[in-house]
């Protein structure tokens, strides 16, 4: 019995040296591939993918990633670009949201079920979740910048008990621009407040209308953390208002987006100021980045 | 002067022990192209060590203008990849300056998450440097700290002290071909090494005396007194002076091919207008201006933040190639006067 513990594991060992020595073949700019396994629609124009990467043998291998965190995905032939991770690592599958913007997203989203993509990362240092339990978070965001909040969400949606009173207030062009929608209910379920605004209404909305800013108005949420990504105007107006509420500087989380080829700090076209945004970010501080913003 | 184990090659011998280095290994060294001395792979033309250092940084060599990553080739929709190995490599002539380039990015590209392609070029090249006893015109190697004078980071030094070249070897690698061909050396006289001195020294002088050195506030200070929309205006957007850089790195990422293909990566410039643009159109450099000086705060000010070392060797490559006949230096200079 022993005897067949020790061999299975001393294979086992062999297959783990195996693949490390392989990967230690290759460098870091050759991307894993992932299979297409699911698409959802969100809007017109943007996609949720789910995918399932894969190692050399086509196995499912688990990629340890945590909320905030990016990937850059590639479509050979067209190339790479940095994409957010749009689920939690509480649940399967890997999950990223597409918004059609140039050439490699299009053809990212041109994929079909069972094609594979390529995938790198993950990258970057994702939100401080441990610095934000305890306390009241904010989540805030507007148009595509929503996809990597909704890793938090669902992430803290998770883990609730491990956080004080949690709210999300998220804008949008218009209602056809909403991104999941239809997980708002489990997240209050989950007893997370949820309010959703967008900036031009149609015949077929009853909810608010207006900025996001005018959305914390209604909500006046307790000081604590807040996570925000989207447009850098909207960006800076919400951290203001955090600031003129009691959110303190450097607790207040910015996820920026930036030009990017490599995801490793080389290339440097996503730098800002001293900070590489892909290795030290993209989430920052808003005491760090308030000024560069 | 102590035990040393400097030797000394005739002139004469260099091309011979070159030959002889060439059947195992690909030898860059300094030849002429129409006339301007350029690094390129050495296939018995004549050597241009003693023109000025070449147009071209021996940087290209470890991170060239346009190399492939690897290759994607596809079978029934699952992609197999394949990297080529390095080429053993020997860059003869590679300047003081340029040597201290490569020991900034070692720390750029070998520490933290390390660059594959980078780092595995450095680990099969051996360098030889040779020391710059005539410096060019627009060198200001002294004012950066990176030359005259080399310590360490070669694996074998020349200098070129009128018979021939005084030796030193600077790491195993470096002893080991000093040992394998040691029928082209002789040993080392002790004039020789006080030639050396003697040269150094005078060029060091040479240096200072045409640029003399600027503190890191000086540079920080003339950088903010800078009047960027000047410069601007007579910037023409070309982005030679970072692909002609040995420090400056940026690249960009490509696909070609279909399905089958290859992932390059090709030098870029941070002076140009779609290095930071997204494709929303947004960009956080918007201005030429912003991005001459970002390209300058990022040689002075965030490089050696990271790194300890100056971004800027004072090679002079950026202000030689410039097509506005901008002096990088001289900018610095007349902002603080």
């Amino acid at each position: 019995m022993m005897h067949k513990d020790l061999k299975a594991e001393k294979s086992e060992r062999r297959r783990l040296q195996a693949s490390r020595s392989a990967s230690n073949r290759l460098s870091r700019y050759v991307p894993l591939q992932a299979e297409v396994i699911d698409i959802d629609v969100e809007s017109s124009n943007t996609y949720l993918i789910s995918l399932r990467p894969l190692d050399e043998e086509d196995e499912t291998v688990r990629l340890e990633y945590c909320p905030g965190q990016f990937l850059m995905v590639s479509v050979f032939g067209l190339g790479e670009c940095p994409i957010s991770i749009a689920s939690t690592p509480t649940r399967d599958p890997l999950q990223i949201c597409v918004r059609e913007a140039g050439k490699i997203t299009q053809g990212i989203m041109a994929s079909r079920v069972g094609d594979v993509m390529g995938i790198r990362g993950p990258f970057g240092n994702g939100f401080p979740v441990e610095k934000m339990k305890g306390r009241n978070v904010v989540i805030t965001g507007g148009g595509s910048g929503f996809a990597t909040l909704r890793s938090l969400i669902n992430y803290i949606a998770d883990n609730r008990e491990k956080f004080q009173d949690v709210t999300v207030a998220y804008g949008a062009r218009t209602p056809h621009d909403l991104y999941f929608t239809s997980e708002y209910g489990s997240w209050q379920a989950a007893g997370i407040e949820v309010g959703i605004t967008v900036d031009m209404m149609d015949a077929s909305w009853k909810g608010n209308v207006g900025l996001v800013t005018s959305l914390l108005k209604d909500i006046n949420p307790a000081p604590g953390t807040a996570a925000l990504c989207g447009p850098p105007m909207m960006i800076n107006a919400v951290a203001k208002d955090l600031v003129n509420r009691g959110f303190l500087e450097p607790d207040i989380y910015i996820s920026l987006e930036r030009h990017m080829k490599c995801g490793i700090g080389k290339c440097e076209h996503c730098t800002m100021g001293p900070y590489h945004v892909c290795t030290e970010g993209p989430i920052f501080s808003y005491d760090v980045v308030g000024d560069l913003l | 002067m102590t035990t040393t184990s400097a030797l000394f090659l005739d002139h004469e011998n260099l091309v011979p022990l070159l030959e002889e280095l060439a059947k195992t290994l690909e030898v860059v060294a300094p030849v002429y192209a129409e006339g301007e001395p350029v690094f390129a792979t050495w296939k018995g033309e004549a050597l241009a060590l003693d023109a000025d250092n070449p147009l071209n940084s021996p940087v290209e060599f470890f991170l060239p203008q346009k190399e492939v990553l690897f290759k994607y080739v596809q079978y029934s929709g699952r992609y197999t990849f394949q990297e080529e190995p390095p080429k053993s490599r020997l860059i003869l002539g590679m300047r003081p300056c340029d040597l201290q380039a490569i020991k900034v990015l070692d720390e750029i590209f070998g520490t933290e998450l390390p660059d594959h392609p980078y780092a595995s070029k450095r680990m099969s090249t051996i360098i030889v440097v040779l020391n710059c006893t005539s410096p060019g015109e627009g060198c200001f190697c002294a004012s950066m700290g990176s030359g005259p004078v080399v310590e360490e980071g070669f694996d074998l030094l020349l200098t070129d002290v009128g018979p021939g070249y005084l030796v030193e070897s600077g790491s195993p690698a470096g002893m080991f071909i000093l040992r394998a061909q040691s029928h082209h050396f002789e040993e080392a006289l002790p004039e020789h090494l006080k030639e050396k001195e003697r040269l150094l020294d005078l060029a060091e002088e040479e240096i200072t005396k045409r640029r003399p050195a600027l503190t890191p506030e000086q540079i920080r200070e003339a950088i903010d007194e800078t009047d960027w929309e000047e410069v601007e205006r007579r910037c023409l957007r070309c982005g030679g002076c970072s692909l002609i850089c040995p420090v400056c790195h940026c690249f960009s990422v490509m696909d070609r091919g279909v399905p089958d293909g290859e992932r390059l990566r090709c030098r870029d410039s941070c002076v140009l207008s779609g290095f930071s643009r997204m494709t929303s159109g947004a960009n956080p450099r918007a201005s030429l201006g912003e991005r001459l000086r970002h390209w300058y705060l990022d040689k002075f000010v965030y490089i050696p933040e990271k790194t300890g070392m100056l971004g800027c060797v004072g090679c002079g490559r950026c202000s030689r190639v410039c097509l506005s006949e901008i002096d990088r230096w001289s900018i610095l200079r007349e902002a603080i006067e």
